[in-house]
């Protein structure tokens, strides 16, 4: 349970966020305002921010918990798994979608394919953001539960409300801007914890050294290539196919929340240096959230749930005051998620849903208050669904499998769009539909067909590759666009060298 | 072949090694870009050593292979 100074800490730090969110209210003035910053955010605070909204609750309680179980190689994530992919978007598809003026990533797919395509893209992002929240909300709950006693609903409800408020008055700019706070919250409460528990188990050598005569289930704890006969999910087949191949490219590409905050930058220089600049950062991250989880194998041996690793170091290392910091930093990690979620997906809905289909013309003020009602709506869809991700028994693998259903069809398709100009729209859709299916299909029927425990990371691979080729055969068989159309919008050598030109 | 069961004779030492190759080849493809598009964005008189993305990305990239190499 928390001391005096901990809840002074954890309040002064809610309602220091909430003021600061609401002081960016003055500056939205419009839909541009509110859904890309005005186009005037620098690349320090957008790298900030895109590392910080990426290592929510999640990463704190099911990095640690993963971590807890098997070893290091979970670190592939924010290493390999992010590293490739965020240089890959800064120096090729961020320029494109920065140059295009354009809002939404289903809004590029809109233009290069259809609007078939855009809408499925979009709904299919909308929905799978919608029970992201619930995830994060359920992350909450669990960490609340184990360190403060409070009941499950008071601690959703309690994040709903401070998120919800400074994000529905100041769009992506107060979310961008708490993050960087955030950022700096969750590095001081992290390496505070990561040091104090170095210390506990006696230094990095020694905490290997007992790891390792811990017995044989321990062996390949400090292997961050795991083996391909591994039971683990994070054989090295599934990293590089899966994970380095698919996932992360999807996810730092072709994923709005990551994307939205790029195309904020006041320049194309900003752009692409917030994504470097992002992956810098995010080489420290493992240190944080995947330390505390192996120093819990010594400290807390034998624990039966390993998302409890992280809370269990909370209580029985930090002190008193840094227990306050380190809930603040965990809170900072969830806010940030959460308040991107809500951003992105009400610029999703009134970008590619609510303008095209039910009120197109309006005028800027009418999409702007659309997006503040969506944000609020999407608030209790979050809380309301918060309770499904209790069935599945690691967090971080839960929305790993929400992920592995639509990152492989929908980079399949971004992919070959910008790359192939022979690709057509009757290609694009057939091979997200199709993909998807697939993506579902496999995950039913995972027993069948894997032998390693959470398969998710081999799902996205197999989706990704039956998507490219159901898009290439199905393009080659359909009418090609033509030049005309398809300007500006498939990747020409000569972006490199003649600049501004598409 | 879902489970990649064709690849199970890679050491993995090897397959680090596929890993690392891979950083190395990134770096020279970030080498390759023109110096023109990674500056775009910034006037001329203003672009400095410190402001190149192909350096920062080298940085990166570095700091990467070394983590992947030591574990």
């Amino acid at each position: 349970m928390l001391a005096g100074i901990d809840y002074f800490i954890v309040i002064a730090y809610i309602v220091g966020m909430l003021l600061l969110g609401l002081y960016f209210k003055k500056f939205v003035n419009n839909s541009e305002d509110y859904f890309l910053g005005g186009k005037s955010l620098p690349f320090w605070a957008i790298g900030m921010s895109i590392v910080v909204s990426d290592i929510g609750a999640l990463d704190f309680v099911g990095v640690s918990g993963q971590a807890y179980r098997y070893g290091i190689s979970v670190g592939n994530f924010d290493w390999v798994g992010s590293v490739p992919a965020m240089l890959l978007a800064a120096f090729i598809f961020i320029p494109y979608f920065w140059r295009g003026g354009m809002y939404t990533i289903p809004e590029y797919l809109g233009r290069r394919y259809n609007q078939k395509v855009r809408t499925i893209a979009s709904v299919t992002w909308i929905l799978f953001f919608a029970l992201d929240l619930g995830v994060l909300f359920w992350a909450s709950a669990v960490l609340l539960n184990v360190l403060m006693g409070w009941p499950i609903w008071i601690s959703i409800v309690a994040t709903a409300g401070v998120v919800g408020l400074y994000t529905y008055f100041g769009g992506i700019t107060a979310v961008i801007m708490t993050d960087v706070v955030q950022f700096v919250i969750m590095f001081i409460g992290g390496f505070a914890l990561v040091f104090l528990s170095l210390y506990e188990v006696g230094g990095w050598d020694n905490m290997v050294e007992k790891i390792s005569t811990m017995g044989p289930e321990y062996r390949n704890h400090f292997d961050i290539i795991q083996p391909q006969d591994t039971k683990s999910p994070f054989p090295w087949t599934g990293i590089l196919f899966g994970l380095t191949f698919v996932m992360a490219n999807a996810y730092m590409i072709g994923n709005q929340s990551i994307v939205q905050r790029c195309l904020t930058a006041k320049n194309e220089w900003h752009a692409k240096a917030s994504m470097i600049f992002g992956s810098a950062l995010k080489m420290f991250i493992p240190i944080l959230v995947l330390f505390p989880g192996l120093m819990a194998v010594v400290v807390h041996p034998g624990l039966a749930d390993g998302d409890q690793a992280l809370p269990m170091m909370i209580k029985s290392i930090l002190p008193p005051g840094l227990v306050g910091l380190m809930f603040a930093a965990f809170f900072a990690g969830l806010m940030s998620s959460v308040d991107s979620l809500l951003n992105s997906t009400a610029t999703l809905f009134t970008k590619d849903i609510y303008e095209p289909f039910i009120k197109k013309g309006a005028d800027d003020k009418h999409y702007l208050k659309v997006g503040q009602i969506t944000t609020l709506v999407l608030l209790l869809i979050g809380v309301a669904t918060s309770p499904i991700s209790s069935d599945f028994p690691g967090i971080y693998v839960a929305i790993q499998t929400f992920m592995s259903y639509f990152q492989g069809p929908i980079f399949a398709i971004l992919l070959l769009g910008i790359f192939w100009k022979r690709t057509t729209e009757w290609g694009g859709l057939s091979a997200l539909v199709i993909g998807i299916g697939f993506a579902i299909y496999l995950n039913v029927f995972k027993e069948q067909f894997f032998t390693i425990e959470d398969p998710f990371l081999y799902i996205s691979w197999w989706s990704f590759l039956l998507g490219f080729i159901v898009n290439v055969v199905v393009s080659l068989l359909t009418k090609k666009h033509t030049e005309e159309q398809l300007k500006g919008l498939v990747f020409r050598s000569k972006i490199l060298v003649e600049n501004k030109k598409l | 072949m879902f489970n990649f069961d064709w690849l199970s004779g890679v050491s993995q030492e090897t397959a680090k090694m596929i890993f690392l190759s891979m950083y190395a080849l990134i770096g020279l493809l970030v080498l390759l870009l023109p110096t023109e598009y990674i500056y775009e964005g910034i006037a001329k008189e203003d672009r400095h050593w410190w402001n190149n993305l192909k350096l920062w990305s080298i940085v990166v990239l570095s700091i990467l292979a070394s983590i992947y190499n030591h574990f």
